[in-house]
């Protein structure tokens, strides 16, 4: 999860544009993370270094990992390390961000490691989710302030974490907005009712509404049609079945879940403690509606 | 009985849902596979193919799926009606169960318990 909110990350600190965001996310899956990324990302070469490897790569005919160990920049093992690992998609995105010329390799570096201390997060965190550090990365990004926040941050983890699992981890969450009105392109909408009580719905425009039905049904729908609406309703009906049993089972409250609707382009008003979370994926923004509507 | 002669009922709101489990059951080799769309046509549907086997989402339109499995019941009080739902709570749980259903199953759904479960009631 934190990952994905790497992406948000740049962009509130204005390092990228969305536009810049957006392309890159766009070739995620063609991006090869190289080995001045990981390199910088272990803390095994600086930037600086990384560019001297580079420049003395543009001499000789060597691989960059010999040149690295040749310059005593990094032993024959930490190379092996770093080839041998997973990249996370934080790094396939930096990757992708420097590739496109938008960040350099020092850029990179001193985002990620700020990203990395605001945050308290270690390399073993990128990987281990644990549910708290995770939490405390949403709060630090959205701000619900609302009686019931800890259950949006609760809403919100268990969502992301729903995304992954059912449509994949390509997306970045970008800032969340408190609205009053929104005009619905398509839509899945879900009641939640009793003691924590919320309207939740998934909007995208067409191409974007297809593709996330394509990923949650695993075959791939071709038109806003009943099955791409069964999709958004069915993804949301999920995950707010899963949020109620969660909450029945830590904290004894009953949730009611009310049967899915559609949304089509309409636009409702006097939307209350309504926030709107939208998710860049490469193939277009899902955005979230939660709150009192 | 064989799979063959078998009917079993779907009963959700969700297209994808219904596709899914009709697909599968379906290669199960279970011969009848039939469904429904809202609480209200699965009673109708039941009523009219008289299934072995019904799965049941809650969540629905015009009647939820526990009182249409109070419905059910009363038009065959046997009937083997497993609910199949994502808000598998203890109060949905034990409301379902006191009601009479066979079973619960939390979504999403697993392919080897719903196998299981058609061929247990197939013996």
């Amino acid at each position: 999860m934190f990952t994905q909110f790497f992406g948000n990350y740049l962009l509130n600190k204005r390092l990228v544009s969305p536009e810049q965001l957006s392309e890159a996310l766009s070739v995620l899956k063609t991006t090869r993370v190289k080995l001045g990324v990981l390199a910088i990302n272990a803390g095994y070469m600086t930037a600086e270094q990384v560019e001297r490897v580079h420049a003395e790569q543009q001499k000789v005919d060597k691989r960059i990992g010999e040149i690295a160990v040749d310059m005593g920049f990094m032993t024959g093992d930490q190379v092996e390390k770093l080839f041998s690992q997973q990249s996370g998609t934080h790094l396939i995105l930096g990757q992708a961000l420097v590739d496109k010329g938008y960040m350099t390799n020092s850029r990179f570096e001193e985002a990620l490691n700020s990203y990395k201390n605001e945050n308290s997060l270690s390399d073993s965190d990128f990987k281990d989710n644990d549910n708290e550090k995770i939490q405390q990365v949403i709060r630090s990004f959205y701000d619900f302030d609302d009686s019931d926040d800890e259950l949006m941050v609760e809403y919100i983890d268990l969502l992301f974490k729903n995304i992954v699992r059912f449509i994949g981890d390509d997306f970045m969450p970008m800032n969340c907005e408190k609205i009053t009105e929104y005009s619905f392109a398509n839509a899945g909408v879900q009641h939640i009712n009793g003691e924590f009580s919320c309207t939740s719905s998934i909007d995208a425009e067409d191409a974007a509404y297809i593709e996330f039905g394509s990923r949650y049904a695993g075959e791939q729908l071709t038109a806003v049609d009943e099955m791409a609406d069964a999709c958004a309703g069915e993804f949301l009906n999920l995950h707010n079945g899963l949020f109620a049993v969660n909450v029945s089972n830590d904290t004894g409250r009953e949730l009611r879940l009310e049967p899915q609707q559609v949304l089509r382009g309409e636009t409702l008003t006097g939307m209350v403690d309504t926030y709107k979370i939208p998710l860049i994926f490469p193939f277009g923004t899902i955005t979230f509606i939660i709150g009192n509507y | 009985m064989s799979l063959e002669n078998m009917t079993v009922l779907i009963c959700d709101d969700s297209l994808l849902a219904r596709k899914k489990m009709v697909t599968f059951i379906r290669s199960l080799g279970v011969g009848t596979v039939v469904e429904a769309g809202d609480g209200e046509a699965s009673v109708n549907m039941y009523k009219n193919h008289l299934p072995d086997v019904t799965f049941m989402d809650i969540v629905m339109p015009k009647v939820n799926g526990v009182d249409a499995l109070k419905q059910i019941l009363k038009i065959n009080p046997d009937a083997k009606v497993i609910m199949a739902s994502s808000v598998g709570t203890q109060e949905n749980l034990k409301e379902a169960i006191t009601a009479g259903a066979y079973d619960f199953l939390q979504k999403p759904l697993e392919e080897n318990q719903v196998k299981s479960i058609i061929e247990k009631l197939a013996k």
